[in-house]
Order: C-alpha cells, then structure tokens, then sequence
C-alpha cells in the first residue's frame, strides 16, 4: 500500500479511535465509560500497525493532522448522542495522540 | 468498675433486643445505665430470583469482601455480578459494583487496590451513584443485563420495566458499527456480537439473562467460530465477512426497533 493510501488508514482509525475516548469522557457518567475507554485503546493499537508501515516525515506530519481534524470534526458531529463538550476537548484529544504517536 | 459482655442481638416481638447473661444479673440491674457497641455487623447474602447457591467457599468470600467493604459509609449497596455467580471455575474475575450516595472520583480505584490487598485476587470494580444506578437499570441493555444475576449486600428489589433512550442505544452502537469498516482483534466482533444481541433482546422485552444470550450468540455462529472469537484467536477474511453479515442484519433489527419506539419509552414485544 502506498504512503497515501496508509495515511487514510491511520487518520480512519485514529478518527474511530479518539471519537471512542472523546465519548468516554463527555458521557463520563455511563456506567461503561471505562469500557468504552478500552475500545478507543484497541482501535488505537490497530492504527499503531499502520504507523510503523511508513517513515513519517516532517511534510507527513502536518497533513495527518489536519486529515485527522476534518475528519474527527465530521464524525463528531454527526454523533449527535455525544454530549456537545465533545467539540471542546477535540483538539487536546488529537495533540495527545499524534503525540503517543511521534506524529506531532 | 467496668462489667462487658458479648451476645449476639437476637429478634424480638416489637423491637430487637439483648439478654444480659444470667450470670451477671446481679452485676447490671434494672436502672444501672449501659452502652451498646456494635462489634461486628453481621452479613447476609441476598441472591437474585434466578441465581443458584453458590457454595460454601465462594459465599464465605463474597461475606468477607461485603464486610471488608461496609466499612465505607459512602456505599449503600455492594453487588456481586458476572461470572464468578454463573462459572464455577471459568471466571474471569470478582466483579464488584459498589452502589454510592454521591459520586466519588476515587472510590472505584481505592476499593479495588484495598480488595487485591486484602484478598490477592483479581477484582474488577465499578462504583456508581445511586441516582443514577436506578435510571440505568431501566433504560441500559448491558447494565440491565449485567444485574440479571447478582448477590447484594441488602435485601433489594430490581424491576423488570424498560425504558428506551435512544441516544443512549446510539451510543452503544459505536464500535459494532465500526466493526463493518475496519478490522479488529475477533474479541472485539465477539464483544459486539454479544453487545447487539443483548439490545435487541431488550427492546424486544427477552429475557437478558447471560446464559440466554450467550446460547442466542451460538445459534447464529457455528461452534468453532463462536470458539475462535471467544478466545481472541486469529480469524480468516471469509470468517470476518461471515461476522460482518451477522453484525448488519442485527443492526438493522436493532435500527428498526429504535425508529418504532417512542423516545424514552417503553420496549416492546415481537
């Protein structure tokens, strides 16, 4: 797969990754917040096998966040379910993992 | 002059009360003023409708984590749920559910660090407050499941009535939706194989208990598979569009039950 394609695939499921913790922590309430919690960290080790396929550069870095950010914002929104704070720790949410990921 | 003696309070016609021991009648009379100090509480177990008796061992364990964890005024109810009640060896671990006033931050991580201290075994522990405990119980297919069977610290009566809050169904519906995009460990499929069927038997007013979940799981994935999964082990591309099929159709079941029920309002029947 070429770096283009990989790229897609790590923000896709970088995307369902934080979208899955963003949830966990604005409905902080639900019983299963952990549980949720643990599905966002699978998610996320599953995107950690698409990072270690390419040599991520500095031009790389700035586009998968910003892929990142449309895409999150999208998927944000149409989870209409997820209280509206969502939209306020989006962006800690995503410097943190591309962080994890020595992608920031 | 300090007189102490140890009796047990035993059940009385209008209140409970205590015998002064024959011996030292003549040692606290009638007038004489004492204090009563509570030693230790006694523990009982309140089993679910459909619970079997566990044995001896696991009750005596289940009395000595209640009674470890009474010490907490916070708790108001301590539950046993999960597998340690339905596996006789194959659990994973003690869940624990402890049942506040208020909400509290910590309690859930000091209470499990305190039980592996004290018991070195695996625990798994979930504090909730009560409020909120209720509201759950009605309207959250994994919690109403969850308590289909449980041990309680006090006597308590959970009801049967179901509540549909669709957003809270939505939210459960994340990860088996995107289990149709992108590919994970099998654990995963079999987790929202077993999330999907559980919310269609609630908004279908089934009975939610595990082993008639599990047995439903099975109808609908051959033995093995149902095996490989179970255990996480690694699974072929035809296997997980088998799955895939499985987690749409239920989707759509569970989509077209949401758009039937009112909002907020009750689960129905076929």
């Amino acid at each position: 797969m070429g770096k283009s394609k990989d790229m897609q695939e790590l923000t896709n499921l970088m995307t369902k990754a934080l979208r899955h913790k963003i949830g966990s922590i604005v409905n902080k309430d639900e019983f299963y917040a952990n549980k949720y919690a643990k599905d966002a960290e699978v998610i996320m080790k599953e995107a950690e096998k698409v990072l270690l396929k390419q040599n991520w550069n500095n031009y790389d870095k700035p586009k998968i966040k910003e892929q990142l950010k449309i895409k999150l914002h999208k998927e944000l929104k149409q989870k209409d379910f997820l209280d509206n704070r969502k939209f306020d720790i989006m962006g800690e949410e995503i410097d943190k993992a591309l962080k994890e990921f020595n992608l920031d | 002059m300090l007189v102490k003696f140890s009796k047990t309070v035993s059940k009385g016609g209008r209140f409970n009360q205590i015998y002064i021991p024959k011996n030292m009648e003549n040692l606290i009379e009638v007038g004489d003023e004492v204090e009563v100090r509570l030693i230790k509480k006694q523990i009982s177990l309140f089993y679910s409708k459909n619970l079997k008796k566990l044995s001896q061992f696991k009750e005596n364990l289940i009395k000595d984590i209640f009674s470890f964890l009474n010490e907490n005024s916070d708790i108001n109810y301590i539950f046993i749920v999960g597998s340690f009640l339905t596996e006789k060896i194959g659990y994973n671990d003690i869940d624990v559910v402890a049942i506040t006033d208020k909400k509290s931050e910590n309690l859930e991580e000091a209470a499990y660090n305190k039980l592996i201290e004290k018991f070195n075994l695996k625990f798994h522990v979930l504090a909730i407050e009560e409020n909120r405990f209720w509201h759950l119980l009605k309207s959250c297919p994994l919690t109403m499941a969850m308590f289909s069977s449980f041990i309680c610290s006090k006597p308590i009566k959970i009801s049967d009535e179901r509540v549909i809050d669709k957003k809270h169904i939505r939210f459960l519906l994340m990860m088996p939706y995107d289990l149709l995009e992108i590919k994970l460990n099998s654990r995963s499929f079999f987790d929202s194989l077993r999330r999907l069927a559980t919310i269609e038997r609630f908004l279908k007013n089934k009975s939610l208990e595990m082993n008639a979940i599990n047995d439903e799981l099975k109808t609908s994935i051959n033995d093995l598979l149902y095996k490989k999964i179970k255990n996480n082990e690694e699974i072929d591309k035809s296997s997980i569009e088998i799955l895939r099929k499985i987690i749409k159709l239920k989707l759509n079941i569970i989509e077209k039950l949401i758009r039937n029920g009112k909002e907020q309002g009750y689960a129905g029947t076929d």
